[in-house]
């Protein structure tokens, strides 16, 4: 059994950094794509404003190869910094579907935090390709933003939280009540949240802007959904019964 | 509040376990959302390499 903060700690970075290179490889194959075409419309107006932060320039930072690798292996390490936040909650949470398989909560965790982090804020604040965001308002926005993600992970927190406190009520009233006050707390919070600060410009094509925004969100999914899966496969002796007793195979 | 749960309380999470929380939430706001905060001029060559991951994960960006 996975029973010491250390396997689970060890299985976290391994389901990171696996769903971490699933969710590089979207990036590669799906996002670049938006993003190429974001770029040239970036390039498309460079002679007008040379104004701080070029991507497209003769004198810039990082090459564009080199930025294409580094937007992957960013992606790798986050998935392996989540994962590990991710295995630690996983190790505290006491009520969280605790009648439920160790792949199911992961798994049911996986998708909440994925509602919490990234769908949420994908909503309120869809993601911008690059050529989109003005750079004067982007410490406001990314206020903005993490407070929209530090808002769902507490409607995360609390319904399970109120789940525990309905134990007594029959199963679909539990559910329900659950779910009428996480889209309750979810409409609170859209609301509440200035609407985002910048306007797209108008020679941002629309579908680039739209193909760019579903793609980053099946990206954000395969990552967050990913480390549940993966990571539930990693901690569920019932994924390998099959095998030699659980102890050999490690992250 | 039996089965799973038992043994789920079991895991005994130490000290550490937080330091390394917090270590994981520092690496994903430097390759994500660092703009020049906690480094500086240094955060622009980060900012610009990270980039594609940046915009692709949905953080605001420049």
């Amino acid at each position: 059994m996975t029973t010491t903060y250390k396997s689970l700690a060890l299985r976290g970075v391994a389901a990171g950094g696996i769903a971490g290179v699933a969710s590089a490889l979207v990036q590669l194959l799906v996002t670049e794509i938006p993003i190429r075409a974001a770029l040239a419309v970036e390039e498309a107006r460079a002679p007008a404003g040379e104004a701080g932060h070029t991507h497209g320039g003769e004198e810039e930072l990082v090459s564009r190869g080199a930025q294409i690798v580094g937007g992957m292996l960013g992606v790798v390490i986050v998935g392996i910094a989540v994962g590990l936040v991710f295995a630690t909650a996983y190790a505290l949470s006491k009520r969280w579907f605790a009648d439920r398989t160790p792949f199911s909560r992961s798994f049911a965790f996986g998708a909440a935090v994925f509602g919490a982090v990234a769908l949420l804020p994908w909503i309120k604040y869809p993601a911008n390709p690059p050529a989109v965001g003005d750079p004067e308002t982007v410490n406001y926005r990314t206020a903005l933003y993490l407070g929209v993600v530090v808002a769902g992970l507490v409607i995360v927190w609390a319904a399970s939280w109120l789940a525990e406190q309905l134990r007594a009520q029959s199963q679909p009233v539990r559910t329900t009540a659950v779910l009428l006050a996480v889209a309750a707390a979810t409409a609170v919070v859209l609301l509440a949240f200035p609407a985002p600060p910048d306007t797209i410009p108008a020679d941002m094509p629309v579908n680039v802007l739209w193909q760019f925004r579903l793609s980053s969100l099946a990206q954000l999914a395969t990552l967050y959904v990913g480390i549940g899966v993966v990571f539930g496969l990693l901690i569920d002796p019932a994924s390998r019964k099959a095998k030699a007793p659980e102890k050999a195979a490690v992250a | 509040m039996t089965s799973p749960a038992a043994s789920l309380s079991a895991v005994r999470v130490p000290k550490w376990a937080f330091a390394v929380s917090v270590l994981g939430l520092i690496v994903t706001y430097l390759v994500l959302q660092e703009n020049g905060l906690a480094l500086g001029a240094g955060s622009e060559l980060l900012h610009e390499f990270f980039h594609d991951g940046r915009h692709a994960l949905g953080v605001p960006c420049h």
